[in-house]
């Protein structure tokens, strides 16, 4: 129990995946002007990574390992991640037409969102168990949800301030977002994993 | 269809904040107009993308298709109108929390009481993919119940600038000959 719970925290916190991995970056700073958006972005994200590592652990399991077709990981991971992507879009359009339409733009962003394919590359690496690479995906998609909303946050308030003309809009951004990996590194030490 | 966000009245803090996008009629049927929202790409650019290099995944007409949706015709709009419609803020959150966070919560305490028990891989997967099915399940409750109450539907605003376009090259270029 508490290596699970060691392995989430280091994967949401310690090993952010925007903030320590640099993953993720073309949503952090496209979808973050407002909180409300950046919460919808990070669960659809939540969701899909952590489906699409589930289904990425059972194919490295039960296909690559076994047959030594370990060259192909990034090209069938690819595949999964598209696969995923669509199968929520699908599920989400028979759940509910108007949550699709609410929602349905944030999925095709997903697919080509490089948090998700990192973070089950990440998984492969560490040789973990089933629920150990699902907990490892679903905590990284917490911190990166988190990091979403925090920034989000953050960007609410710039939008209020007095910035000067040449660091406004993406340049204070940038400014922001690494004060914020800054403080994101004080969580490193507190856990070795 | 979710990309800018103001308020309906700056001033009146109790009012909540509407997220806005840009829709386009394309059919009247009697008092209901069919409108497809002006998202063409993944970047969530709009009207201006014969400007825009970002061409792929979401740009199809049948993706577009597939996010129409009807409102009343209180306002006498034709087809071909660009017209701004809203859905309250909180809702997008609640929208997100049922459809996403429903299924995850029930897939993640299916899996941990499967490896609680057996503790073997194929087992935990199981479970996992069954309360993941169960939370679809939950989520579709969830959403009919938004539904009804009318939560989910977005609400015309106003009737769109033919200068409100997503991409500002577009808007700044200067004219030919200066």
């Amino acid at each position: 129990m508490k290596e699970y719970i060691l392995l989430m925290v280091s994967a949401a916190l310690v090993n952010n995946v925007i903030l320590a991995r640099f993953l993720g970056l073309c949503s952090f700073m496209g979808v973050t002007t407002r909180i409300d958006t950046a919460v919808g972005m990070g669960l659809a994200t939540t969701f899909v990574i952590t489906v699409s590592s589930m289904a990425d652990w059972a194919v490295e399991a039960y296909l690559l390992q076994p047959f030594g077709l370990g060259y192909l990981r990034t090209v069938t991971f690819i595949l999964v991640i598209a696969a995923a992507v669509q199968f929520t879009e699908m599920t989400v359009k028979k759940v509910s037409p108007p949550l699709f339409q609410m929602l349905g733009i944030y999925l095709p962003l997903i697919t080509t969102n490089c948090a998700v394919l990192g973070v089950a590359l990440l998984l492969v690496e560490g040789r973990m168990s089933f629920i150990g690479a699902t907990l490892f995906a679903f905590a990284s998609s917490i911190g990166y949800s988190l990091v979403m909303v925090i920034f989000a946050g953050l960007r609410e308030r710039l939008a209020l301030a007095e910035v000067p003309r040449l660091f406004a809009g993406p340049p204070i951004g940038f400014i922001v977002a690494g004060l914020l990996a800054l403080a994101f590194m004080g969580f490193s030490g507190m856990s070795t994993n | 269809m979710t990309v800018t966000v103001t308020e309906e009245n700056p001033l009146d803090f109790g009012t909540p904040a509407m997220v806005e996008g840009i829709a386009q009629v394309v059919a009247v049927e009697g008092t209901l107009v069919w409108l497809e929202p002006e998202q063409t790409t993944s970047c969530g650019s709009c009207a201006s993308s014969s400007a825009c290099g970002a061409k792929g995944i979401g740009t199809t007409a049948s993706r577009l298709e597939a996010r129409r949706f009807s409102l009343e015709n209180q306002a006498g709009l034709v087809v071909g109108e660009r017209v701004v419609v809203g859905i309250r803020e909180n809702a997008l959150v609640k929208a997100s929390l049922t459809a996403y966070a429903i299924p995850l919560a029930t897939a993640l305490i299916a899996g941990a009481m499967a490896q609680w028990a057996e503790g073997r891989d194929g087992i935990t997967m199981a479970a996992m993919v069954g309360g993941l099915l169960l939370g679809l399940g939950l989520a579709r409750l969830g959403a009919s119940r938004l539904s009804a109450r009318g939560e989910l539907a977005p609400r015309f605003l106003r009737r769109a600038d033919a200068a409100i376009v997503c991409h500002p090259v577009a808007l700044n270029k200067p004219k030919a000959g200066k």
